[in-house]
């Protein structure tokens, strides 16, 4: 509750156009939302692109905002909207080829040294392959930790409807990794054949 | 396999650590482009209101006052006004004085008038 009125304040002080309450706000959220949006779009140097958008729609939009609803539901809800609008952007394009898969997943990682075991490797395609429509409950609800009731307000849906999609979701996520799991399985076996391992 | 903790399993990413100076760079950037863009805005905004000034214009000028001339009168029964291939005749009420133009024949009774045709035209509407 204090955090909240802290976040208030801090809001209604970048509404008088305080830059010090923003510094303070991207320190309080710039984590959270890099990771959500590395989580929906798998590129790292884009969700950071977006993550700084995001920011940057906060302070210019700030008026905009109702204290009816917490303010990290309302960034969220920003950076949700921006995700959306570089999938569809992605998916016009028709970017996501095979080979930009393989140059994201090797190039924009935040670390070379993290480790990506087989389950997040698997984890990760078969999140990539999930409709936005469930990644992005799923990913609030399982990764972020917030409550239905949050998640709705963030995405604009009824609770029924959130409740609906991370059920169906986490389903579709299950069957997506049985399946990415197998093929990845399929693909060692055959490297194993052809005499490359 | 537990499907509610999948996503546990993946790597949480944080930002990197000249994020905020970069928000901050950004914000400044922003705040200089921003009068010009809203300069801009206003023009376009302003170009598309006279554009469309000028269309409502047009279209009252030929609503209320090109159809509203001779066209659309209608005759004293009750009809529309002619087509317009009929109605490129005009009459013209011209003065003759027959006087002038009729002479004493008696006094030359010699002369033989030969009346003929001068016009491709069919006869029939000719009088003499």
């Amino acid at each position: 509750m204090t955090m909240r009125m802290d976040e208030q304040e801090l809001v209604g002080r970048i509404q008088a156009g305080d830059e010090s309450a923003f510094t303070e706000i991207v320190r309080l959220y710039k984590d959270k939302i890099v990771n959500f949006l590395f989580q929906m779009t798998g590129d790292y140097q884009r969700a950071v692109d977006l993550s700084q958008e995001t920011f940057l729609r906060v302070y210019f939009k700030a008026d905009k905002y109702k204290p009816i609803a917490p303010f990290s539901s309302w960034v969220y809800a920003i950076a949700s909207n921006l995700a959306k609008t570089e999938l569809k952007k992605r998916y016009r394009m028709n970017q996501v080829s095979l080979d930009d898969v393989q140059y994201s997943a090797e190039v924009s990682t935040p670390s070379d040294e993290t480790t990506d075991s087989g389950l997040a490797r698997n984890l990760r395609e078969a999140l990539d392959r999930l409709s936005l429509r469930y990644r992005i409950p799923v990913v609030l609800k399982d990764m972020e930790g917030y409550s239905q009731e949050e998640i709705a307000r963030i995405i604009r849906r009824p609770v029924g409807t959130v409740k609906a999609r991370i059920s169906r979701g986490r389903s579709m996520l299950k069957r997506q990794l049985e399946k990415a799991t197998k093929e990845n399985l399929t693909f060692q076996k055959r490297e194993i054949f052809d005499g490359r391992y | 396999m537990d499907d509610i903790n999948l996503l546990r399993n993946l790597e949480r990413v944080a930002a990197p650590p000249d994020f905020e100076r970069r928000v901050m760079a950004q914000l400044a950037q922003r705040k200089t482009e921003l009068p010009s863009a809203r300069r801009a805005q206003v023009f376009r905004y302003s170009l598309a209101g006279a554009a469309a000034a000028l269309f409502a214009g047009f279209l009252a000028l030929n609503v209320f006052v090109l159809r509203s001339g001779p066209d659309r009168m209608t005759t004293a029964g009750g009809r529309m006004a002619e087509p317009a291939s009929s109605r490129d005749f005009v009459s013209i009420t011209e003065p003759v004085s027959y006087r002038n133009e009729v002479r004493n024949v008696s006094a030359e009774s010699g002369t033989v008038y030969i009346l003929e045709q001068v016009s491709n035209a069919s006869n029939q509407y000719i009088r003499y």
